[in-house]
């Protein structure tokens, strides 16, 4: 997928003068908050359950792995192998591509069930495997909408449908399906049931993300409500998985840990309704399940974030908390953000896996709040990491050259006290002159656009200079 | 072979790899492996069937409870009746010898299949904490009889009931060895919140799951 991100004020400015958006967006944003809220607050009911001692066991769990990771992946590969898997690695989106249309052909693949994968949206496959005269079929639900509506990219990693309404669900079904418009969601899901039922059961390959690779037994885990990740990784001939090198973990153990923490970060459930282990192709006395598995292991900017400060990230379990509470994602969705990643985890992901230059906007999307970092399971300083990304982009020369000029002329007032104490004076009586009496300015002459969609506090009374010295006066020191 | 070596090599450039601190990295997967450390997990008390009952609610299943093996089939042909659904069902070949013909159940026993309605299973064991089902695959428990039929029903019997996910795990290592290709947790029927964060049961698996504890030992 070819990142739109440099657009981001662009787009941001079309999406808040949506009204469709904006009601959509109004009516889900607060869901998955309260959700994990009371999650959170269920867990610690039993005894000994304290969800922050679980956070601080899944960072350790995804920092242990990505320590040594190279040992880690080259294990995993082993006992993958030992079951009868082949394990394949792709640099970028382009070689992803290759390999999965050179497996379908060897096994004479006409049509491609999909579960949801990231990755396959970085790479842009399903356009790859059409091209190829490869049928691919989303069957997520929210997927399978986007699909349907000319290929439309995801909004959000677990709700990729978040901005639309159940309205324009209704009017996508009745004209791709041809059958009588619905109006309630339960009837849709049906029809959306009905129609995908038929290809996980014509389909020659089954492709899935994997939420986990397991170093201990080589399996790969698949977390899903629908039950499309079952359906694709049971019902067809192929599997092929398709995840992220930093995906891997130790243990059963550490797999028990973090399906506490995933399931109550994203969508506030205890536990999601499928939990999938799976572990080699079917064995020859099986009923079911797939006879050939693939595993494809993605580089594509992710080693590169290795042993820097961004290390961090890789850490990530891509549940979806850090936009779910972001003021910045709740207004203005998840296509403004121009590429497969959303929110904050988005705006750390985008610039490093697609060029610090190509999405200036992104680490500035962010006010810095910190409520990300709070709710993330696996503990990640993102207001940090967005810090460190606009230091980058000073050190790289990408400011515009006005703001690198205000901030060498503050910069060279700061150093000099009394002359910085003349311009805080100059400037507090200018801007009380510009408030008129009242503790707020409407429009700021020299940053209009700041003002554009916040008013500016005026000060109250004098600079803290002056004050202090007056105290100090009148207390006789 | 090309993009894997590059992706090591570039994985071990940043990890500042060497020869001293690769062993030490092999060290750590091999401790990895021996201690299989838990993390911090909730007590749950003594009455763990208490809890999974508790637990299903939550998940949407519903249950039933008889004295023992032979009694199932009974209870099934009771809830099939109750729901309106016809008497026939695919079960796992693991249950074929219970006596569905005597409480008028057609039960057969084989992999399933689109047009079957009804999906008889049970478990591997079942989890307290989240009234979760730990199914693993084998020729008589085959993983399609759970997820193709809308009605899903499962012999859970209660000496089978863990606390954790934690185990499950130890008693497939116990009782299997290696894992079995597929180790599915099941919690509760399918369900969607893909449109407008509406949660709607019945997705692609089944609509319904059913849950029968038998309390003979």
């Amino acid at each position: 997928m070819r990142s739109q991100a440099m657009f981001f004020k662009a787009r941001v400015g079309d999406k808040l003068a949506d009204p469709v958006l904006q009601e959509n967006l109004g009516k889900a944003k607060s869901k998955f908050v309260d959700a994990r809220a009371r999650a959170v607050a269920e867990y610690e009911r039993d005894e000994g359950a304290d969800f922050e001692s679980l956070r601080e066991a899944g960072r350790a769990i995804r920092n242990r792995t990505l320590a040594n990771l190279d040992v880690w992946l080259e294990t995993f590969e082993q006992k993958a192998g030992e079951r009868g898997a082949q394990v394949k690695y792709a640099r970028d989106g382009e070689e992803i591509c290759r390999l999965v249309v050179e497996i379908a052909r060897r096994h004479g693949v006409t049509k491609v069930v999909k579960s949801k994968s990231m990755l396959s949206e970085e790479a842009g496959l399903n356009k790859a495997l059409a091209e190829a005269g490869i049928q691919p079929v989303e069957t997520d639900l929210g997927e399978y909408i986007l699909q349907i509506n000319d290929n439309e990219p995801p909004s959000h990693i677990i709700a990729p449908a978040f901005h639309k309404s159940k309205e324009e669900v209704a009017e996508l079904f009745t004209r791709t399906h041809g059958r009588p418009k619905k109006s309630g969601i339960e009837e849709m899901t049906r029809e959306a049931r009905e129609t995908l039922r038929s290809h996980f059961l014509s389909a020659g390959m089954g492709i899935s993300g994997g939420n986990f690779l397991i170093a201990e037994t080589g399996s790969v885990t698949l977390v899903t409500n629908e039950g499309n990740g079952r359906m694709v990784t049971t019902m067809p001939k192929v599997h092929v998985v398709i995840t992220g090198i930093e995906k891997v973990i130790p243990t059963l153990e550490d797999f028990a840990t973090l399906m506490r923490l995933l399931p109550r970060s994203a969508t506030g459930q205890h536990i999601s309704n499928y939990v999938s282990v799976l572990t080699g192709v079917k064995r020859p006395e099986d009923l079911d399940g797939p006879e050939h598995l693939y595993f494809i292991l993605v580089d594509n900017g992710r080693a590169s974030l290795l042993g820097t400060e961004f290390q961090e990230m890789l850490r990530c379990i891509r549940c979806g908390a850090c936009m779910n509470h972001c003021p910045v994602y709740q207004t203005v969705g998840g296509h403004a953000y121009g590429w497969v990643y959303p929110g904050p985890m988005g705006s750390v992901l985008t610039p490093l896996y697609t060029g610090i230059a190509n999405a200036l906007d992104l680490p500035h999307a962010a006010t810095l709040c910190g409520q990300c970092s709070v709710v993330c399971p696996v503990k990640i300083p993102l207001p940090e990491l967005l810090r460190g990304l606009r230091e980058k982009q000073v050190d790289m020369d990408l400011r515009p050259k006005s703001e690198r000029l205000a901030l060498r002329l503050w910069g060279w007032v700061a150093r000099r006290p009394s002359l910085y104490g003349l311009a805080a004076k100059l400037a507090v009586r200018y801007l009380n002159w510009l408030a008129e009496g009242r503790d707020r300015i409407p429009l700021l002459g020299i940053a209009p656009e700041w003002t554009k969609g916040r008013d500016f506090p005026a000060p109250q009374g004098r600079t803290f200079r002056e004050l202090y010295a007056e105290r100090r006066r009148r207390e006789g020191r | 072979m090309q993009a894997r070596e590059d992706i090591l090599f570039r994985v071990r450039a940043a990890l500042g790899r060497s020869d001293r601190n690769r062993h030490e990295g092999e060290t750590d997967v091999q401790a990895a492996f021996a201690a299989r450390a838990q993390g911090p997990r909730p007590q749950l008390g003594a009455d763990l069937a208490a809890r999974f009952r508790h637990e299903c609610g939550v998940q949407s299943s519903t249950l039933d409870e008889v004295a023992a093996l032979a009694d199932v089939p009974a209870a099934v042909a009771r809830y099939l009746a109750e729901r309106g659904l016809p008497p026939r069902a695919v079960v796992w070949p693991k249950y074929a010898g219970l006596p569905w013909a005597a409480a008028g159940v057609e039960a057969e026993a084989r992999a399933a299949r689109d047009e079957d309605l009804v999906g008889i299973t049970g478990c591997f064991c079942a989890i307290a904490e989240t009234g979760t089902l730990m199914t693993c695959s084998a020729p008589d428990t085959p993983p399609s009889t759970s997820l193709l039929p809308e009605t899903h029903i499962a012999v859970v019997p209660v000496s089978r009931i863990v606390a954790g996910m934690e185990d499950g795990w130890a008693l497939a290592r116990a009782e299997l060895g290696e894992l079995p290709r597929a180790v599915n947790f099941i919690s509760g029927p399918s369900r969607t919140g893909d449109i407008e964060q509406t949660i709607v049961i019945g997705a692609h698996g089944p609509y319904r799951v059913h849950l029968i504890l038998v309390r003979e030992g």
